[in-house]
């Protein structure tokens, strides 16, 4: 079985970094690249067995079996994969290589390599933890590695003090919000005495109680802010422009989804989804959802620093993915349910990617003319047009432009959205205006005439170019082949999702 | 139910408005005085910030587009909107963490009364 190789890999990586550095920093780095390359393998075979079978994957830790001797229910950690926890898993391992490949020239530069590379693995362990387990618990272990490492990689620039105190912002208020996730399990387990999702799901089915109903409310205050959710987004917009550009590429990219998204969608679908009125914690999701997406959007318009916009534009961006994932619980079941969550799903993916792009051309822009302050970069396309073409590219995905992979998401989503209440649909039109408002500032900026500040701007090396150069074919390929997409993994991964049964059987069907 | 479309269609549409921008473009050119050759007739927009313009003691910003006066029109307009979001964004921890305790309590309001 190769699930266990998709935690052992990186974590062996990350803690050999140290070792590895000794040797030299070719040595350093190539090592690195070896990981994250071979994590990404292990995470495309996990993707295809889930996918072509349809069947989850279930690993317990130490035993054949979850259940324990002599008692039939689950007492063992284990790990538990559907399709959409091997997706995400693959997103992880697929933006994480391209982090890593970007950082060996973008960090060139830096010192303290080694413990910059023991981090960013460490960062993609954790992710690919949280979209991998079944066990509560676990869960939170894995959320607490991520954030830890997600931290420091914000403050890894201590020259400067933004990125301190960024980091320090997030690292207090994120403990909180990790507190409350804390208390939140804690009281599941008070209540329910299992940790296991899945038998979790069958108790509180069984016995839904008011401290169920509190352990959601604290588990979903946690994940809204973990995710970048309006009113709990303003660290996001302080923290990803203060990161190197790709830890921000990772953060914007990824973080918010399997730290957020993810957990949120398991625990709401996989745990509650029959013991809980759905429709209300649907609508929760929706009014936080059309909150972010305005926010968001709307705050990217005013924003001078490039790295900044890009962060409120995630924030925006996260909006829609909730207000996808809301009307797939407010209308739990249904078609158009089913439709808006593989929206939320694909927007997810493509949003990794675009945001990953993005933020991947500004550190480039950083790199080579020194600044991130728009009005500072007028004409940079001149000097450095593949990189333009490139923001361009994943500017013109986000905003939702056909051909490209963000328009079929975002399709998926204002469609649904306009059957179930076409007021949401409205309500993203105009979150949509406002990214369009904002991304068309960027690209007057870039090919406006030449400011003195791009004189000396050139293309960047090879090993930044590379990892752009594989998003952009990535965007076009997915925005060419949307419903392809859709029909083939996207609505097949909200069916396993939605298949609350399916999830518990796996786990304690030989009870 | 739901509408699929085919991402080529988009670039056949596209091809197709190009076709016909251009013929249009042609059009207006052989018709027109030759006013679209000197002068202001050769910019694209006559609104909004003149970017050949030098304005005395700044003449190091000169042919800067900015981009800052794109969505000057957006920005003005709904400027209350803006100044509002933008003074809840204060940097402060104090008020992220009481944002945090605030949706908190929404949340777990909603889902004791109605959960």
């Amino acid at each position: 079985m190769m699930l266990p190789f998709l935690i052992i890999i990186p974590l062996l990586g990350a803690f050999s970094m140290p070792i590895m550095s000794l040797l030299g920093e070719k040595a350093r780095n190539a090592w690195a690249i070896l990981v994250s390359a071979l994590t990404l393998g292990v995470a495309s075979k996990v993707f295809y067995d889930v996918w072509s079978t349809r069947q989850l994957v279930v690993y317990t830790l130490g035993a054949n079996t979850p259940l324990g001797k002599g008692v039939n229910f689950p007492i063992r950690i284990l790990w538990e994969v559907d399709l959409f926890g091997a997706l995400i898993a693959l997103t992880i391992a697929f933006v994480g290589f391209l982090a890593v490949l970007y950082s060996i020239e973008y960090m060139k530069h830096d010192t303290g390599l080694d413990k910059y590379y023991t981090l960013i693995l460490t960062l993609e362990l954790g992710m690919l933890g949280i979209v991998i387990t079944g066990d509560l618990f676990n869960f939170y272990v894995f959320l607490e590695i991520m954030s830890i490492a997600s931290y420091a990689l914000v403050a890894f620039r201590n020259d400067t003090w933004e990125g301190i105190e960024a980091g320090i912002k997030y690292m207090f208020v994120g403990s909180l919000a990790s507190s409350f996730i804390l208390l939140g399990i804690a009281l599941l387990y008070g209540q329910y005495g299992t940790l296991t999702m899945s038998y979790l799901a069958v108790k509180i089915a069984q016995n839904p109680t008011l401290v169920g109903r509190v352990a959601l409310g604290l588990l979903m205050g946690g994940l809204l802010f973990k995710s970048g959710a309006v009113p709990v987004h303003m660290w996001l917009s302080d923290a990803h422009p203060a990161a190197p550009s790709s830890i921000s590429a990772m953060l914007s990219g990824l973080v918010i989804k399997a730290g957020g998204i993810y957990a949120l969608t398991r625990i709401a679908f996989s745990i509650y989804a029959t013991s809980i009125n759905i429709k209300t914690v649907g609508w929760l999701v929706i009014f936080f959802g059309c909150l972010t997406l305005i926010v968001g959007n709307a705050m990217a318009v005013v924003q001078t620093d490039m790295k900044r916009l890009f962060a409120f534009s995630s924030v925006g961006q996260i909006g829609y993915i909730l207000l996808g994932i809301g009307i797939g619980l407010a209308a739990y079941g249904t078609k158009i349910g089913d439709i808006a969550l593989a929206g939320a799903i694909y927007h997810t993916v493509n949003h990794a990617l675009m945001k990953a792009l993005l933020f991947l051309t500004a550190g480039a822009v950083l790199h080579e003319a020194g600044t991130k302050n728009l009005n500072e970069l007028s004409g940079i396309a001149k000097k450095m047009p593949f990189t333009s073409f490139a923001f361009l590219v994943g500017a013109a995905a986000i905003v939702g432009l056909p051909p490209l992979n963000g328009f079929a998401s975002k399709w998926l989503i204002y469609e649904s959205s306009a059957l179930y209440n076409p007021f949401l649909a409205a309500i993203a039109v105009a979150g949509t205006a406002f990214c369009t408002a904002a991304y068309i500032r960027v690209i007057f900026t870039f090919f406006g005439a030449p400011s003195e500040a791009v004189e000396n701007a050139k293309e960047p090396g090879k090993a930044m170019i590379v990892p752009m150069l594989v998003l952009i074919t990535a965007i076009i390929i997915m925005g060419l082949l949307p419903w392809q997409i859709n029909d083939r993994i996207m609505l097949p991964t909200v069916d396993m999702l939605k298949d609350q049964l399916h999830y518990v059987i796996a786990v304690v069907g030989g009870a | 139910m739901f509408g699929y479309w085919d991402a080529l269609y988009f670039i056949y549409v596209l091809l197709i408005g190009l076709i016909i921008s251009y013929l249009v473009f042609k059009w207006a050119e052989r018709s027109s005085m030759g006013t679209r050759r000197t002068g202001n007739g050769t910019k694209i927009f006559l609104s909004g910030e003149d970017e050949d313009n030098v304005v005395p003691q700044f003449e190091h910003l000169k042919g800067y587009f900015t981009g800052r006066h794109t969505m000057w029109g957006l920005i003005r307009g709904i400027n209350r909107m803006f100044i509002a979001f933008r003074r809840e964004h204060t940097g402060l921890l104090s008020d992220y963490v009481a944002y945090l305790f605030i949706t908190v309590a929404i949340i777990l309001g909603v889902l004791i009364i109605w959960g």
